[in-house]
């Protein structure tokens, strides 16, 4: 009865070294994030409006992108408009043809991931450089990224420093952070220098005035719009936000959230052209505008990246990224995935204990869990609901709806204890799997007050 | 007093694994002055099956429960997450439904128990007890920080009470969860089983009993010393 | 324009239930000394603020601070010791290699150690390329929060501005704290009256 993220999870743990690394230090994440969350009076205050805000924005959303395309538009940017992925792709390709681009440097870019940027431009002869440190270790062992703001949180530095060796020709056995970060500022400093063109996501855009917002710890994303004579933007349609007065609210919790940081070392707003080049947007639906109609799944639209969903997430933390078979994993993966492409993505519904943290933890106050808990509902009519787990309720509700029979199986359910244990404990058996059953009593509770015994 | 004639639900698990939770909760109530009636017939909430992705199964337990407790001004049980599924799913009937510590602090606002409990004891959280009923300040949310639990301890003569670093993570249970995804259930619990066993507790305690088992099922497999009650036996201790 | 009108359109087809803006005016923290707060905040993500004195030689202090860099970019008038005016270079990769910029920034925000720097230069490649950066603000212009310095920074004609709050850093590499990614190794803020 094993869903894919149960046993690539039960994989993880199995190296228990590398899980309690990962869950202990996503755990210290949030407890960062917690302490600059209690530094604001404000800060429930703050997720409410960031929360209506996004409500607002996203059932308003024709009138608020086409504005931020106006605006970015009267501002010098040229604006495109993607459909999917496919679209992006192509309309990408083609500004790069246009200005006979051969090698690409990206800032980090959810949606670029989404759309499989990379592969196709790559397949096509572009020489496509990440130049966030995480993301271009990632490239450079040709993996995915496990988490959507520290992706190479699973890889160990020693791996790191292996890598290097390679292909940056750092020192042998040195895998020292500082020594490797060093090498490789000085390995992208060289191709932010030597890039055709730039490309970066959008943390927002605002409407009122048609800035690009872009988030950086590194830096990268600056120094590759500093040098290259052309900067493309990818930017899904619900990124929009109204203006700086609501933008303000974002950024106030977007770094508390994702890293426990007052802010990002670079918030930085680009508005225009660079003097001399080209500033292209392209605007990416690819699905968002038909979640606009999914009255139990819209609140997904509110999400903006921050990842505090996966740091506290207890099962992200002791499973890894890899275990969801969506590219962003925990509890907003799970949903996204879903609402992507429920027959391919329903494996990861059972990763949730529905503790509701993450409701709790989003600075945006998506209801993730209860989109979780509705999913679940809604595997039955998939034809993806697990059988053992059918019967199971089905059986249960069977004896429940009768009360008598619900009274003959307390009277005899004591028996099970006297069960050699060989039979109870075996591969079938997942509860006993680190556990001990419990016990039946040997009178139940409503036994005991049929004869009387309890006054 | 309206509340003297409570309807006292017993989950379906208690009733059949933990009597002596439902006993403990039997006689508490009795003793601070409430009669409390059990109806004849009542089985489960249907919150297992809901969560496991059958809600429509649970409706026609849901109904039945109406049946048995709709002439009830309150009805109490000694579950934190089996209350948070009736009041979520039952409408009006729901919001009548009562955890105990709940109902002992918010309705009776009672200023001591019976009890006396001469043990160190750490408190265990359960999810929906945090999250959804409140019978806690969450970490997650910037709030003056409350227990109910620590409070209606706290008047029990005799006790020590600590709280396990990470105080509010799940532990694992999660009902179907914890067989439909064994291992993290498993390793959940185990992490949550040492931060009780690091406070030197000789005791776990909380108002799920569904938490607790997956616990204890883990303390005994690993061996671990340390024992598992529920808080109605405390409050209820010497009754 | 077909395929922006088919987003449009589908928007407008799957829109329900709509949601009114709501006022925002929440209660942000505000400090009585916002030049207190913001050393202090700017200090703790690995920046540093010097308060000068006034008839302080800025020309000097920075020597004083920076003994060893020899190449030094800056378009300010009163930064004598410049070498570099990255007005007057005829690409940004001449900025490569630079040991200082120093910039000017209009507004710190003491909440989070910000500082506004709208481009007020050719290539705004000097304020990430540089080793070291270092931001002149004047003292008064430190806001307590985003919401206020939202309210009041402004855009040169460049049409770009970015908020700095200390030197670059990443912990992409087991989450290990290390300054200096792509951008400054270091960050310091002269506060002048």
């Amino acid at each position: 009865m094993s869903t894919q993220h149960a046993k690539a999870a039960e994989r993880f743990i199995r190296n228990k070294a590398q899980e309690e690394w990962h869950n202990e230090t996503l755990r210290l994440v949030r407890e960062k994030r917690d302490r600059q969350a209690l530094l604001l009076p404000c800060w429930e205050q703050l997720r409410q409006l960031a929360s209506q805000i996004k409500m607002h924005t996203i059932t308003h959303l024709d009138k608020y992108i086409e504005q931020f395309a106006n605006q970015a538009e009267a501002n010098g940017a040229i604006v495109h408009w993607a459909k999917d992925a496919r679209e992006h792709n192509d309309i990408i390709y083609a500004i790069l043809g246009e200005h006979q681009v051969k090698k690409l440097v990206k800032s980090k870019s959810m949606l670029t991931e989404e759309c499989h940027l990379n592969p196709y431009l790559i397949s096509r002869g572009i020489e496509v450089v990440e130049s966030d440190l995480g993301e271009r270790i990632l490239q450079l062992m040709d993996k995915p990224p496990s988490h959507i703001v520290m992706p190479a949180i699973h890889i160990k530095r020693q791996e790191v420093g292996k890598l290097f060796e390679e292909k940056l020709h750092t020192e042998k056995g040195n895998s020292d952070p500082g020594y490797l970060t060093h090498a490789a500022r000085l390995h992208l400093r060289n191709e932010f220098l030597t890039a055709g063109a730039a490309l970066t996501g959008a943390n927002f855009g605002v409407a009122a005035t048609g800035d690009v917002v872009v988030c950086t710890n590194e830096g990268n994303a600056d120094m590759g719009t500093s040098f290259a004579k052309l900067h493309i933007v990818s930017m899904g349609i619900e990124k929009v936000t109204p203006h700086y007065q609501a933008l303000s609210v974002f950024v106030r919790l977007l770094a508390r959230s994702a890293t426990g940081q007052p802010a990002t070392t670079y918030t930085s707003h680009y508005r225009k052209p660079r003097k001399g080049c080209q500033m292209h947007i392209v605007l990416v639906d690819n699905g968002r505008s038909d979640i606009l109609g999914d009255a139990d799944h819209i609140q997904t639209l509110k999400c903006i990246r921050c990842a505090a969903c996966m740091n506290t997430c207890p099962v992200y933390r002791r499973s890894g990224g890899y275990a969801y078979t969506y590219f962003i994993p925990g509890p907003i993966g799970i949903n996204l995935g879903m609402l992507k492409s429920p027959g391919e993505y329903y494996d990861n519904v059972s990763a949730c204990s529905l503790c509701y943290s993450c409701n709790n933890v989003c600075p945006a106050k998506i209801d993730l869990a209860d989109q979780i808990y509705k999913w679940r509902q809604q595997l039955y009519s998939l034809g993806k609901a697990d059988r053992t787990k059918k019967l199971l309720s089905g059986g249960l509700r069977y004896i429940f709806t009768r009360p008598a029979l619900y009274g003959a199986a307390l009277r005899l359910a004591p028996i099970i204890n006297k069960t050699p244990r060989f039979l109870i404990y075996n591969n079938l058996n997942a509860w006993g799997k680190g556990r001990e059953l419990p016990a039946f009593a040997k009178e139940s509770f409503t036994r005991m007050q049929e004869k009387g015994k309890i006054t | 007093m309206p509340y003297t004639h409570s309807g006292l639900f017993i989950p379906c698990y208690i009733n059949a694994l933990y009597p002596e939770v439902g006993v403990a909760t039997w006689h508490l109530l009795k003793d601070l002055g409430v009669k409390p009636v059990c109806p004849a017939g009542q089985t489960c909430c249907g919150q297992p099956m809901a969560n496991a992705g059958f809600e429509r199964g649970a409706i026609p337990l849901l109904e039945e429960f109406k049946k048995r407790f709709d002439s009830f001004e309150y009805v109490i049980t000694p579950s934190a997450s089996c209350a948070v599924f009736l009041r979520e799913h039952l409408g009006r009937t729901g919001h009548r439904v009562y955890e105990l510590c709940e109902f002992l602090l918010d309705v009776l606002k009672i200023t001591g128990v019976p009890g006396r409990f001469c043990h160190k004891v750490s408190i265990h959280n359960s999810c929906h007890g945090v999250r959804k009923l409140h019978l806690s300040s969450a970490s997650e949310l910037v709030e003056p920080p409350y227990s109910k639990l620590r409070k209606i301890l706290s008047l029990v003569e005799g006790i020590e009470i600590c709280e396990p670093a990470n105080t509010d993570e799940c532990c694992g249970f999660g009902g179907m969860f914890s067989i439909e995804e064994p291992s993290v259930s498993v390793c959940m619990g185990q992490d949550k089983l040492k931060n009780h066993l690091d406070t030197g507790a000789q005791y776990i305690t909380g108002a799920d009993s569904s938490c607790l088992m997956h616990l204890q099922g883990i303390a005994q497999r690993e061996e671990a010393p340390i024992r598992f009650i529920h808080i109605a036996q405390i409050l209820a201790a010497g009754l | 324009m077909s395929t922006k009108n088919d987003i449009l359109s589908n928007i407008r087809s799957h829109s329900g239930k709509t949601y009114a803006m709501p006022v925002i005016e929440p209660d942000a923290i505000r400090y009585t000394d916002t030049a207190a707060r913001f050393m202090e905040v700017l200090k703790s993500v690995g920046g540093s603020a010097i308060e000068l004195q006034e008839g302080e030689d800025i020309n000097a202090r920075i020597m004083s601070l920076y003994p060893e860099a020899r190449s030094i970019a800056s378009n300010l008038p009163e930064i004598r010791i410049a070498t570099i005016n990255p007005d007057e270079i005829a690409t940004p990769h001449l900025l490569n290699g630079t040991a200082l910029a120093v910039v000017r920034g209009e507004i710190g925000v003491a909440e989070n150690g910000c500082v506004w720097i709208p481009q007020n230069v050719k290539e705004k490649a000097v304020c990430f390329i540089a080793e070291y950066l270092l931001i002149l603000l004047d003292k008064n212009n430190i806001v307590s929060n985003m919401h206020e310095a939202y309210a009041k920074i402004g855009f040169n004609d460049y049409g770009f501005g970015v908020f700095i709050s200390g030197p670059s850093k990443t912990a992409d590499i087991e989450q290990a704290l290390v300054i200096g990614a792509h951008g400054a190794k270091g960050v310091v803020v002269f506060l002048t009256a």
